[in-house]
C-alpha cells in the first residue's frame, strides 16, 4: 500500500522477543479494506496465539473530518468473543504515524515490558520499574523518561495486573472506550503499556482532490446540526438527560476534541481547581478529562454529586478499571461514598452487563446524537448503530462523532477512501466486510 | 494580514496543524507545520496554539495572546534560561514562518478547516 | 524532483532540500543547477571524460581545454564549528560531489589532507576552530594549498585563512586581506545583540546585517555569466583584499529579508561595494572566501558557484589514496541490524528534540549561542539519509565508525533525554550543552560519512 498508509503490519512475539515486518498487501486492503476489517482478519490468522491486534482505518490520520479512530481487537475476557475498542484523543492519529499501519501483540513476556513503537522502530522495554504503578505514574514515566510528552500511552493499571475482567487499557492518563477487559490481556501477556509516537508522512494518491474533498465536507458539516454544542454536557442533553448537564456545567473547565474531530466528545472538569480559571494552574493534577459519557452518566443514576462522580473517574482511571462497569456496581450497592468506592476498586469483581451492541463499544451512547439519520431502526444499540459503529471502525472515523454527523455517508467515505489510495472499492466490498464484523 | 487566534474557542483537535502540514508537504505530516497545537500539559487541562510568523512568534494561550518578538534579547541567564518575553532567535527553526498558505486556492487553510472558528484571519502585519 | 535522488518516502519533504517545491529554489532562468552538476559528476564518475567547453559542461565558463574529474573533498566538521558544515553536505549531495570525507581537527593534523584535492570550511567560532587544529593543523593545511589544494571557506571559514595577530589565528595568515567590519568600539547595537558584536582582541568584529543580501560577480573566472545573485550572512566577514587577491563578488544591495543589527547607515558603510568573495593564490593552491554563506541551500546561484569554483580550481592533477581509514564493506543481516539500530536512536533522540524546539533556554560555547532548535538541524540531516542507507543492500563504513556509531548515537539520546528532564526540572543545563553538541557533531560526522561512502558504492 502506497497511500494512506505506511504499507507496515508489525508482528511482536513478547514471548520470544522476535519483532517482525510484512507487508500491507493491497489485495488485503481491496478485500478488507482496513481498520477492523484487517483487525479482524489479523486476529483470525493468530487466533491460536491470544493476539491482541492495534490498527487503524485508511482515513485515520487524514484531514477527513473525525479521523482520529485506532482499534484494538482482541478476545473479550467478559465475553471470550473477539471485540473491537476504539482509541480515541490522540492515540489513533499518533499509532497511524508510528509507520505501522497494524500491530499484532504475541505471547506473554518473561517480565513486564512495554512496547514502543516510533518511526518505524518497534523496541520492547524494560516495565519492571513501572509494574505495579497506577496509570497515571506509568504513563508520566514513560513520557519523562523517553523525553516527550506528546507521547501518547495505552496503559494498563493494577487492575490489569490483578486479573481483573473489569481491567481497562487507558489512554495517557484517561478512560478509553475499552469495556471489553482488554485491560487483562495486556497483564497477561506482562505488557503495562504501548507507547506511541510517530513523525511520519502520509502520502494521498490525488492529493488536492482528497483535500478538496475534505475542505467541502467541513464546509458541510460547520453547518451541521451538532454545532454550537460542545462537550458531554452538551452529548447529555442530546442523550436527553438535561438533569445531567446541569449536574455537571459547573464543574467544566474546557472541552477538547480528539484528533480532527470537530465535535470537543471530551470534557474536562476541575475537581480541586476553580473551573473559571485559565492560566496555568499550579497544581499538577487538578481534574480529569471525562472521555466517556455514558460512565458518567452511570454514576450520576448511582447518586453520586458531580465532583464526587469526577473523582471516582479519575480513581478508576488511575486504578485501570472500566468506570462504567464500577457505576453499575454503585448502582447495585447504592454506594455514593467516593472514599468508599476507591477503596472497592480492587475488590470489584462478578459479571456486568453487556448490551447488545455487538462486538463493538458500548462506550459511544446508543442512538444518534443531534441529528436525525435516515434510517429505519436507531433504537439503542440497533441495527443503525451496529452498522454504524463498524463503518467508523472500518475507516477509522470517531465512533461517537460517526453518529452525530449524517454528511460522513458510507458512499462518501468509500469515495475519499479510493481518492485517497488509488483504488476502487466499492459498496458491495463494504457490505461484505460490515457484515463479517458484525457477525 | 495575519492570523488570530482565539485559543479559548480552540479544541485542540489538530485540523489546523495537519492542514498547514499538509500545505508543506503536500502530503499527511506535522512536522513542517508552523501553527502547532502545544498540549504537552495533559494533566492539567491547559493547551493553546503556536505560529510561527517571519518577525514573531504568537502563542494563543487561554489567558491571551501574547506575542514574542523573534529573537529581540539573547543574553541567556546563569541557568541558560531565556528571558520571558523574547523569542530565541530562530524559534521552530525548522518550520517555515506562516506564508498564509501562499498559493494555495483556499487562503489560510488553518482558518478555513478549523471547525470552532477559534482561528481568523485579520488586518495587520506581525 | 531536482536531483537523481528523492527523499526517502515517508519524510517531510520540506526538510529535504532536493524538493521539488519553490522554496528550495532549485531553477534559476529554467537552469537547474543541481541537474546539471549532479548529471557531469555522475557520468565522471562512470569514467565518461568531459572536457570544460563540452556541451555538457555548458553552464560552466570558458576556460583552457582540460577534462574534468570528480574531487575528493574535505568537509570539516571538527570542533568550534557550528551547524552550517550541513549546508555544504546538501550542496555536495545534491550536485553528487560523492566523495567526501568528513574531517576532524586530529585528522586534519594526522595528514589527510595529503589525500584531498579540496578543503571545505563553513561557519562556527573561529577562534575555537584555529585553537582546536593548533599549529599542527595550520600547518598542514598551508602545506595542503601550497602544494595545489583548493580551500573553499565561508564566514568562520572565510575568517580562518585572514590577517591576524589575535591568538591562535595568528597560525593561519595565508592571504594578505583583512576585516573590513572591525571597529575600536562596538557600535551600537538594535537587535540579536551577542550576534552583533564579538570582542576581537582590542578591536570588536560587528555584524551589520544578518540574512540575505544581494552581491555582484565581478565576473572573473568560475563567476563569470551571473551578474548579481542572492546569499545569506550570518556573521560572515566584509574584507578589505591586497593586490594578490582577485575579487570575485561584492555586497550590492540589501532586500527586504535583510535584517539590521546596526544602524543602516553603518550597515551600507560597512558592506555595500565592500568584498563579499576572493579568490586568492597560496603556492601552488587557491582559497575562496565567501563572507556569505554560498553554500546554503536555499540559495541555487551562490551554490552553483560553490561548484564552478571546486571545478575551476580544484587540485590540478588527481591525488589518489585514501582517506587513510580501513573500510569494511556491510551487508545483509549485518547492514540491516546497523542500520536499525541507528534508526531507534536518530527517532529516540529526534522525538525529545522535537519536544525542546519550544523550550525556553539557550546555552553559550564558546562565543556563540545555540538554541535547542539547532538539534534538529543535525539529526534532520541524518534522517532524511537513512532511507537510503535503509534501501542499500550494503553499506561502506570504517572499522572506527562501525565500533562507534552506535554507542555515540545512545549517548545522544541519553543526554537528550537528561537535558529534557533537567529543564522541566528547571534546573540549569548549560553544563551539559557543550558535550551535547559534540556529541551530536560526531554522530553526524560518523553517520554522513557512513551515507557518502555507500552512496559511491552504489555509484
Amino acid at each position: 500500500m502506497d497511500y494512506l498508509s505506511s504499507n507496515k503490519i508489525l508482528i511482536v512475539n513478547l514471548e520470544s522477543g522476535e519483532i517482525t515486518e510484512d507487508e500491507l498487501d493491497d489485495e488485503l486492503v481491496s478485500h478488507r479494506i482496513g481498520g477492523v476489517g484487517i483487525t479482524s482478519s489479523l486476529y483470525e490468522t493468530y487466533k491460536d496465539k491470544d493476539p491482541i491486534v492495534l490498527g487503524t482505518g485508511l482515513l485515520t490520520g487524514s484531514l477527513f473530518p473525525g479521523s482520529a479512530l485506532g482499534i484494538i481487537s482482541a478476545k473479550s475476557a467478559k465475553t471470550g468473543e473477539v471485540a473491537h475498542s476504539p482509541l480515541t484523543l490522540k492515540a489513533g492519529m499518533e499509532l497511524k504515524y508510528t509507520g505501522f499501519d497494524y500491530v499484532v501483540v504475541l505471547g506473554k513476556a518473561v517480565k513486564p515490558v512495554f512496547l514502543w513503537l516510533h518511526d518505524g522502530v518497534a523496541d520492547i522495554q524494560d516495565a519492571s520499574e513501572i509494574w505495579g504503578s497506577d496509570v497515571w505514574k506509568a504513563s508520566d514515566h514513560i513520557r519523562r523518561s523517553m523525553g516527550d510528552d506528546l507521547i501518547q500511552t495505552l496503559v494498563v493499571g493494577p487492575a490489569a495486573e490483578s486479573g481483573s475482567e473489569l481491567a481497562q487499557v487507558c489512554i495517557n492518563y484517561w478512560g478509553s472506550g475499552d469495556c471489553w477487559g482488554f485491560g487483562k490481556s495486556f497483564g497477561e501477556k506482562n505488557l503495562k503499556a504501548i507507547a506511541l509516537r510517530g513523525m511520519g508522512l502520509l502520502e494521498i494518491s490525488e492529493p488536492e482532490d482528497f483535500v478538496d474533498q475534505c475542505f467541502e465536507l467541513f464546509e458541510k458539516i460547520k453547518k451541521g446540526s451538532f454545532m454550537g454544542k460542545t462537550g458531554i454536557q452538551d452529548i447529555f442533553s442530546a442523550m436527553g438527560e438535561n438533569d445531567a448537564t446541569e449536574w455537571i456545567l459547573p464543574l467544566v473547565h474546557r472541552n477538547s476534541a480528539c484528533y480532527n474531530t470537530p465535535y470537543a466528545t471530551n470534557t474536562f472538569l476541575y475537581l480541586s481547581e476553580d473551573p473559571k480559571t485559565l492560566t496555568e494552574p499550579d497544581e499538577p493534577e487538578p481534574g480529569f478529562l471525562v472521555t466517556d459519557p455514558c460512565a458518567l452518566l452511570g454514576f450520576k443514576r448511582a447518586g453520586l454529586s458531580a465532583k464526587d462522580a469526577g473523582s471516582v473517574m479519575k480513581a478508576c482511571a488511575k486504578y485501570g478499571i472500566n468506570p462504567l462497569a464500577v457505576a453499575e456496581f454503585c448502582v447495585k450497592s447504592g454506594e455514593k461514598d467516593p472514599e468508599n468506592i476507591e477503596k472497592s476498586l480492587k475488590d470489584l469483581e462478578g459479571p456486568v452487563s453487556v448490551p447488545d451492541c455487538g462486538r463493538f463499544s458500548y462506550w459511544a451512547p446508543g442512538k444518534p446524537l443531534f441529528s436525525n439519520f435516515d434510517a429505519s431502526d436507531t433504537s439503542e444499540y440497533g441495527a443503525w448503530w451496529k452498522r454504524r459503529q463498524a463503518v467508523a471502525y472500518i475507516f477509522g472515523i470517531h465512533p461517537i462523532f460517526a453518529n452525530m454527523a449524517p454528511e460522513l455517508s458510507e458512499e462518501l467515505m468509500l469515495e475519499m477512501v479510493n481518492k485517497g489510495t488509488g483504488l476502487e472499492l466499492n459498496q458491495d466490498i463494504l457490505d461484505k466486510v460490515i457484515e463479517d464484523v458484525c457477525s | 494580514m495575519r492570523i488570530d487566534v482565539d485559543a479559548l474557542k480552540c479544541i485542540g483537535c489538530m485540523a489546523c496543524e495537519m492542514a498547514c502540514g499538509y500545505h508543506r508537504d503536500d502530503a499527511f505530516a506535522l512536522l513542517a507545520s508552523c501553527i502547532v497545537v502545544y498540549r504537552a500539559r495533559e494533566k492539567k487541562d491547559y493547551f493553546g496554539v503556536v505560529i510561527k510568523e517571519e518577525e514573531s512568534l504568537t502563542i494563543a494561550r487561554p489567558e491571551g495572546l501574547e506575542i514574542k518578538r523573534i529573537g529581540v534579547a539573547e543574553e541567556p541567564g546563569s541557568t541558560g534560561q531565556k528571558k520571558e518575553a523574547d523569542a530565541s532567535a530562530k524559534p521552530m527553526l525548522l518550520r517555515e514562518p506562516c506564508d498564509l498558505c501562499d498559493g494555495m486556492k483556499y487562503g489560510p487553510m488553518c482558518v478555513k478547516i478549523c471547525p470552532v472558528n477559534a482561528i481568523s484571519l485579520v488586518e495587520g502585519g506581525e | 524532483m531536482c536531483a537523481a535522488s528523492g527523499p526517502p518516502s515517508r519524510f517531510s519533504r520540506k526538510f529535504w532540500p532536493f524538493g521539488d517545491r519553490g522554496a528550495t529554489g532549485c531553477h534559476n532562468n529554467g537552469i537547474n543547477f543541481y541537474n546539471f552538476y549532479a548529471s557531469i559528476n555522475q557520468k565522471l564518475a562512470r569514467g565518461a571524460e568531459i572536457l570544460y567547453g563540452d556541451e555538457e559542461a555548458s553552464l560552466l565558463p570558458p576556460a583552457r581545454p582540460c577534462p574534468l574529474r570528480v574531487p575528493r573533498i574535505g568537509l570539516y566538521a571538527g570542533s568550534g564549528t557550528s551547524h552550517s558544515w550541513l549546508w555544504f553536505v546538501d550542496l555536495f549531495d545534491r550536485m553528487f560531489f560523492h566523495d567526501v570525507v568528513f574531517l576532524d581537527e586530529d585528522m586534519v593534523k594526522n595528514g589527510v589532507l595529503k589525500n584531498l584535492d579540496v578543503f571545505a570550511m563553513s561557519g562556527g567560532d573561529t577562534i575555537r576552530i584555529a585553537e582546536g587544529l593548533g599549529a599542527e593543523g595550520a600547518y598542514e593545511l598551508e602545506r595542503f594549498i601550497g602544494e595545489g589544494g583548493l580551500y573553499v571557506g565561508s564566514c568562520a571559514g572565510a575568517y580562518l585563512p585572514l590577517k591576524s595577530s589575535k591568538q591562535h589565528l595568528d597560525r593561519f595568515n595565508f592571504v594578505d586581506i583583512k576585516i573590513a567590519n572591525i571597529s575600536k568600539t562596538a557600535p551600537t547595537v538594535k537587535q540579536l545583540g551577542r550576534k552583533a558584536t564579538t570582542a576581537y582582541g582590542c578591536d570588536y568584529v560587528y555584524h551589520p546585517v544578518r540574512e540575505e543580501v544581494r552581491l555582484r560577480s565581478t565576473e572573473k573566472g568560475p563567476f563569470s555569466g551571473v551578474g548579481s545573485f542572492l546569499a545569506p550572512l550570518y556573521g560572515g566577514p566584509s574584507m578589505v583584499t591586497g593586490n594578490a587577491s582577485e575579487i570575485m563578488a561584492q555586497y550590492d544591495a540589501f532586500t527586504k529579508k535583510t535584517l539590521f543589527l546596526v544602524d543602516e547607515t553603518l550597515a551600507e558603510k560597512t558592506l555595500i561595494g565592500n568584498v563579499a568573495a576572493v579568490r586568492s593564490e597560496l603556492g601552488n593552491g587557491v582559497l575562496y572566501l565567501f563572507g556569505p554563506h554560498f553554500e546554503h541551500p536555499h540559495f541555487p546561484i551562490a551554490n552553483h558557484l560553490v561548484a564552478n569554483a571546486i571545478f575551476w580550481d580544484m587540485k590540478k592533477s588527481s591525488v589518489g589514496g585514501t582517506s587513510g581509514m580501513s573500510e569494511i564493506v556491510l551487508d545483509g543481516a549485518a547492514k540491516r541490524k546497523l542500520v536499525r539500530d541507528i534508526k531507534r536512536e536518530i527517532s529516540n533522540a529526534r522525538i525529545v528534540s522535537v519536544g525542546l524546539e519550544a523550550a525556553s533556554v539557550r546555552w553559550t560555547i564558546g562565543c556563540k549561542i545555540y538554541e535547542p532548535e539547532k538539534i534538529r538541524v543535525f539529526l534532520e540531516a541524518i534522517w532524511k539519509r537513512l532511507g537510503r542507507l535503509e534501501q542499500s543492500p550494503r553499506i561502506q563504513i570504517s572499522n572506527q565508525t562501525l565500533e562507534e556509531m552506535t554507542p555515540s548515537a545512545c549517548e545522544v539520546t541519553r543526554i537528550l533525554r537528561e537535558v529534557k528532564s533537567r529543564i522541566d526540572d528547571r534546573l540549569e543545563t548549560q553544563g551539559i550543552a557543550p558535550h551535547l553538541f559534540d556529541s551530536l557533531r560526531r554522530l553526524t560526522m560518523f553517520c554522513l560519512q557512513t551515507y557518502f561512502n555507500s552512496l559511491l558504492l552504489d555509484n
